[in-house]
């Protein structure tokens, strides 16, 4: 087991790894921005070095920063927790090549599932069902002839894409030829890779996501699905498991599927298969995760699974000790993701000082957060402050829990969406279960 | 403040295997290195696919002439010519065949400068780029030989030069025969150019001393690298000589530029771009 650990991250995810470690026995290593002097990470380390500016690009971005806080420290593994370099294939092949090890799949599967058309291509062959659609367009008319076959509506997406930008929703041929320009600059700016693919837009669909986790020995656990199906602008803000809208030969299948993927492509550590699912019940792979992501604590209440834990073992080559019949899906679990925007001004991110705090507690609830009362939200990160997740027997016994704690949360100077959120919980599409990914679109909710 | 304020659990370490790999975290040399202009580390591959131009600040590292052709020529294009031609201590200065062996163990090997010919976004064209590394550069016997042969036959076959330079000079251990190469090499330009012939020379960091005032200067089209040190003897020395206080940015390709030595400066990441469309508008040369 590694000694020492550096987590290359902030917020309530470094928390989370950061705990995670404390009860291993890990010494930690905090690495923060100057606007992050104060941040609760930062305090619960038992290490902290100053990596740049406020700007993540300057900061948590700054490969070489961050290399050089794990080698001054001694470091022999980096957590990347989500976001920032969780994803960056170069970053994992730079720890290899300083002897530290990557909390995460090999440098190579990153690459590979990082490029959304090679994922897709990937997981055609690994005989996964893949959304309709086109390879790589290289130019004006090949997309056109692409977007004849595949019909409209569709998505034009960036292969190297990612947090929405890069993807324009084409409606009718009249939109085509402006999509496409404008997506391939966006795409070259943000990511220096104009290459696009075109995809069929599917409406009313679920967003069903799988939980795996694979060791160095071929060992693949299926850790039940999770359904995100309640998004806004393509932001997850609530996630549920298991999904109310699968039904258990539609799981059992789906976790076959996954099992296999993930031995094809030789997968090791945490990760998340994206598929969506159509009023049928029939699953298309959309992408896959390849790190620790934000919902990750729904999957842990249900199959009592740490996830950062066993991301952690599996990195330092120990083998899962567990099948997924040692794991069966308990209860049901909600999230709820708390951040930092106000609904009233059409979501405007916003942060300010927290003059109260008060957290929801019980039996069965939990709350991640890097908050704490006076602590200064600074501006220049993710909105996301918090997860308040709640785990009972039943769905609905889990939605009267959730609706009990968030009146309970109370997080004064600081504009946030529990208000919405209850109302949200309340609404019929919710209570049924039956809500898509565009349901808040066609309730106007944007 | 939030520091200091949590205690430390007592748990012991998780399993009994311990992580023990020897040597701990480091960072292997060849991995990364410091712009000079910014002082921002960089990582050599990621340097490399840039162009071996800082990302940051736009620095153009000092590269090497088999490099350069490889980034300039298009692929599998590039014949090299005379590479048997080699210095040798025609004087019997002392100490020179050791520096000459000495050279020949870096990097660079014997290349002292890179002739032949080569395509550029399809225009066919003579190319030669000079050795930084090899005794920084410096023009030799050898040199001189190998560049006038290129113009020479370049004249015969009627083929455009392109020429990137970077040299600290005629070299010191070759005297007077070092000296003759300024002459030759400008005799064989001259000739060149007499036959109507286009001749385009990119000044890289740095082109000093008799490369500056011989075949450097006498291209048709100047172009220059940005932030490259041109001139003939070093700022230093001018100053001590004329008592006098210089310029800043004294001897840089921009200001270079603005007196009107250089035509153009060009970007390392737009260069070849830039030398096809020169090559294609001067030949007619269709693609």
């Amino acid at each position: 087991m590694f000694s020492k650990i550096l987590i290359a991250n902030r917020g309530e995810i470094a928390v989370r790894v950061i705990r995670a470690c404390r009860e291993m026995g890990i010494s930690t290593v905090a690495v923060y921005s100057e606007a992050d002097r104060d941040a609760l990470h930062v305090g619960l380390a038992d290490e902290c070095y100053c990596i740049g500016p406020a700007r993540a690009k300057d900061s948590y971005l700054n490969m070489s920063a961050v290399l050089s806080a794990a080698i001054v420290s001694g470091a022999q593994a980096i957590h990347p927790g989500y976001g920032f370099l969780s994803e960056n294939a170069e970053f994992a092949r730079l720890c290899a090549k300083c002897g530290i090890a990557f909390i995460g799949p090999s440098p190579e599967v990153l690459a590979r599932m990082g490029d959304k058309d090679e994922a897709k291509r990937t997981m055609k062959a690994a005989s996964v069902p893949v959304i309709s659609g086109s390879g790589l367009v290289e130019n004006l008319s090949q997309a056109k002839q692409a977007a004849e076959k595949i019909g409209y509506p569709l998505l034009m997406k960036a292969r190297a894409g990612g947090g929405g930008r890069g993807i324009r929703l084409i409606r009718s041929e009249r939109e085509f030829d402006k999509a496409f320009f404008q997506a391939s600059e966006e795409a070259n700016n943000a990511f220096g890779d104009g290459g696009m693919y075109l995809e069929k837009y599917m409406t009313g669909v679920k967003h069903i996501e799988v939980q795996v986790l694979c060791d160095s020995f071929g060992h693949v656990v299926c850790l039940g699905e999770r359904d995100c199906s309640m998004q806004r602008k393509n932001q997850k803000i609530m996630e549920e498991s298991p999904s109310p809208g699968v039904s258990s030969q539609e799981r059992e299948k789906l976790f076959q599927i996954c099992e296999h993927a993930m031995r094809t492509i030789g997968y090791t550590g945490a990760g998340t298969v994206e598929f969506l699912m159509d009023r049928d019940g029939k699953f298309y792979f959309m992408e896959m995760n390849t790190r620790l992501q934000v919902e990750h604590p729904v999957t842990e209440m249900v199959t009592g699974v740490d996830l950062v834990k066993w991301q952690i073992r599996i990195a330092a080559g120990l083998p899962l000790d567990f099948t997924a019949k040692d794991v069966p899906v308990r209860g049901h679990a909600i999230e709820c993701r708390i951040n930092a925007e106000n609904p009233k001004e059409h979501f405007r991110p916003g942060g300010g000082k927290v003059t109260m705090l008060h957290l929801p507690g019980g039996p069965s609830v939990r709350f991640d957060t890097a908050l704490y009362p006076d602590y200064f939200i600074p501006p220049f990160y993710d909105s996301l402050i918090g997860k308040l997740i709640v785990h009972a027997r039943t769905r609905e016994e889990a939605v009267r829990k959730m609706q009990a704690a968030l009146c309970e949360l109370v997080i004064e100077g600081v504009a946030h969406n529990g208000d919405f959120l209850l109302e949200l919980l309340q609404d019929d599409a919710f209570q049924s279960g039956r809500y898509t990914t565009s349901c808040l679109a066609e309730r106007g909710c944007l | 403040m939030i520091r200091g304020i949590f205690r430390h659990p007592k748990n012991e370490l998780e399993g009994e295997i311990k992580w023990n790999r020897t040597p701990g975290p480091s960072v292997p040399e060849e991995m990364c290195v410091t712009c000079p202009s910014c002082r921002k580390m960089l990582f050599r591959d990621a340097l490399a696919e840039n162009s071996d131009v800082c990302p940051r600040c736009g620095w153009h590292f000092q590269i090497s002439a088999r490099r350069r052709v490889a980034l300039i020529a298009d692929e599998g294009t590039f014949q090299e010519r005379d590479a048997d031609i080699a210095s040798r201590n025609l004087l019997g200065f002392p100490g020179y065949d050791e520096k000459l062996r000495r050279a020949r163990r870096t990097e660079s090997g014997s290349d002292e400068v890179v002739c032949g010919t080569c395509r550029i976004g399809g225009c066919p064209c003579c190319l030669f780029a000079m050795e930084p590394a090899f005794m920084m550069g410096s023009m030799g016997t050898a040199v001189g030989e190998k560049i006038t042969r290129l113009f020479e036959f370049a004249e015969k076959s009627r083929l455009p030069v392109v020429g990137f330079t970077a040299s600290g000079g005629a070299r010191m251990q070759e005297g007077i025969l070092a000296l003759m190469q300024m002459a030759k090499t400008s005799g064989a330009v001259r000739r060149h150019s007499d036959a109507g012939l286009l001749y385009v020379a990119v000044l890289t960091n740095p082109t000093t001393g008799g490369v500056t005032a011989s075949f450097a200067m006498e291209a048709d089209i100047i172009l220059a690298e940005p932030g490259a040190l041109i001139g003939f003897a070093g700022p230093r020395v001018i100053e001590q000589t004329m008592r006098q206080k210089l310029p800043q940015g004294f001897q840089s390709a921009e200001f270079l530029l603005e007196k009107g030595f250089v035509d153009r400066i060009s970007n390392r990441k737009t260069q070849k771009a830039l030398l096809s469309r020169l090559l294609e508008f001067h030949a007619g040369c269709t693609k």
